[in-house]
């Protein structure tokens, strides 16, 4: 039994778990003498034990051990075969284009969505003409052939299409205005349609419609770009009062006022800006460079959403005050410029407009 | 701090380095009275010839401060207001009824002449000339 016993061992029969784990160990050396990797040596060793029990009908006992042998070699050799081909092919598995990650693919689909929807609420006709001359780069000229009309008049239809779709596109992408006046003061904002804002009071609408505020900034900021003449600063603590009697100054001194004047205008804003703070809590200055015929001149305008003013004579009067001050902003301010108008609802707001001309 | 202020002999040398909002002036108005007690000055000289605009708050606020200065027993002087913030102030309809000097050396000329009698200490005025006593 015990000579039974010898032969088997010697001839590594696979069908003991033994004679299995004796294999294993004779191929894991060979496979560690040729390679590195630990886990190559695991898959190599693996893969011969599959093919060796895969074979072992087939085999004499003795020719286990060298099959084994042999079958792990050639693994080693293919194995480093593949690699090296892998290696050498591996720029070709270079992707030039950026992975997308997933969260831009659904930002570029909803804007794409918003930019539809925003198309769908432009006429047909604005649709086809802002189509054709954004998209398919058809010029002014020949849509203006086709449409008998003029160059300019397609050019200013197109202006008022974009600053439509601008308008739409934001809306798109926020939710529905609040109220009816909301996308009429938009669509005044985006054109830069000024006769169009003061008709509407877009100023105070601004004010009054946080919907509005929020919406209005991009369209802001792409007309601030366009109008360098123009300085709009909200007012709501007093180191505002300090930014807005500054950019007042610079704009002054632009519009080419002497440093006493552009000081006069810079005074006039401090103390107009500073009503705000103290009795509005919240509101907007703007300072424009104004024409008259030939005359230049610079206009400030403060506008809050505040209490109002009940006796406005009163309030222009020299030393009034309702807060123990000096009472000298309001009429300190008139005295300052050429032009003063104040206009106060009581639980509305107070909107104040006062210009300085250029001497 | 936008503010500096100097110890200069028995005199405070305060001045302003940047446009300050109201907040800020505030504080400075409190620093300054504060300073006044722990360095015992007899006279401070406010420089406010950084400041662009001094519209009704400001010139209300450096009054106010004279007025607890001279509480404190200090004599108050503004050095350095620009002309065109001059002209802003009298277009504005404000009386600035402080004492001012055109400059640093003539606001402290100013504070040596009214302090003279009751100063125990040199002359500040002296010593910011550099000349030896």
């Amino acid at each position: 039994m015990s000579a039974g016993r010898e032969v088997i061992d010697q001839d590594a029969r696979l069908d003991g778990s033994d004679g299995l784990a004796e294999l294993t160990g004779l191929i894991r050396r060979v496979v560690a003498g040729r390679v590195d990797s630990r886990e190559a040596v695991d898959d190599i060793v693996q893969e011969t034990v599959a093919r060796l029990l895969a074979a072992s009908h087939r085999l004499d006992g003795r020719a286990v051990g060298p099959y084994a042998v042999v079958t792990a070699r050639n693994l080693v050799a293919s194995q480093w075969r593949r690699a090296d081909t892998g290696m050498r092919h591996a720029h070709r598995l270079f992707d030039p284009r950026a992975a997308v990650a997933p969260d831009e693919a659904l930002l570029e689909r909803e804007e794409a969505e918003a930019i539809r929807s925003a198309l769908d609420r432009l006429s047909p006709r604005e649709r086809e003409v802002l189509l054709a001359h954004e998209v398919h780069g058809r010029d002014t000229r020949s849509l203006a052939d086709e449409l008998h009309s003029t160059p300019g008049a397609v050019a200013a239809q197109l202006s008022r299409s974009r600053a439509k779709l601008r308008v739409e596109y934001l809306i798109e992408l926020d939710r529905e205005p609040p109220t009816g006046q909301c996308r009429p003061v938009l669509l005044s904002l985006s054109a830069g349609d000024k006769r169009r804002q003061s008709e509407l009071d877009a100023g105070y609408h601004l004010l009054d419609c946080g919907y509005c505020a929020a919406l209005s900034e991009p369209l802001f900021d792409r007309r601030a770009a366009a109008a360098p003449d123009e300085v709009r600063v909200a007012v709501e603590v007093d180191a505002d009062i300090v930014v807005v009697r500054q950019r007042g100054r610079d704009l002054a001194m632009q519009a080419g006022f002497s440093a006493a004047e552009a000081t006069m205008i810079a005074t006039a804003v401090s103390e107009i800006a500073r009503n705000i703070v103290r009795f509005a809590r919240r509101g907007e200055v703007t300072v424009t460079v104004a024409t008259d015929g030939d005359a230049t001149g610079v206009t400030v305008v403060a506008r809050d959403a505040g209490p109002g003013i009940p006796d406005i004579e009163r309030a222009l009067e020299p030393g009034f005050t309702t807060y123990g001050g000096r009472g000298l902003g309001l009429p300190g301010s008139r005295r300052l410029m050429d032009e003063f108008v104040i206009v106060s609802d009581v639980g509305r707001g107070t909107t104040v407009t006062m210009t300085k001309w250029r001497r | 701090m936008f503010v500096s202020i100097l110890r200069q002999g028995d005199f405070l040398i305060a001045s302003i380095h940047t446009a300050l909002d109201d907040t800020e002036l505030l504080r400075f108005q409190e620093d300054l009275v504060t300073q006044i007690g722990t360095s015992r000055a007899q006279g401070i000289v406010i420089d406010v010839a950084a400041l662009d605009v001094l519209d009704s708050f400001a010139s209300s606020a450096l009054r106010d401060l004279a007025q607890m200065a001279r509480l404190r027993g200090a004599a108050t002087v503004i050095v350095g207001i620009q002309p065109d913030v001059a002209f802003a102030i009298v277009r504005l309809g404000m009386e600035l009824d402080i004492h001012t000097a055109l400059g640093l050396e003539e606001g402290l000329a100013y504070l040596e002449s009214v302090t003279s009698g009751n100063r125990a200490g040199g002359s500040a005025l002296g010593a910011l000339r550099g000349v030896d006593r």
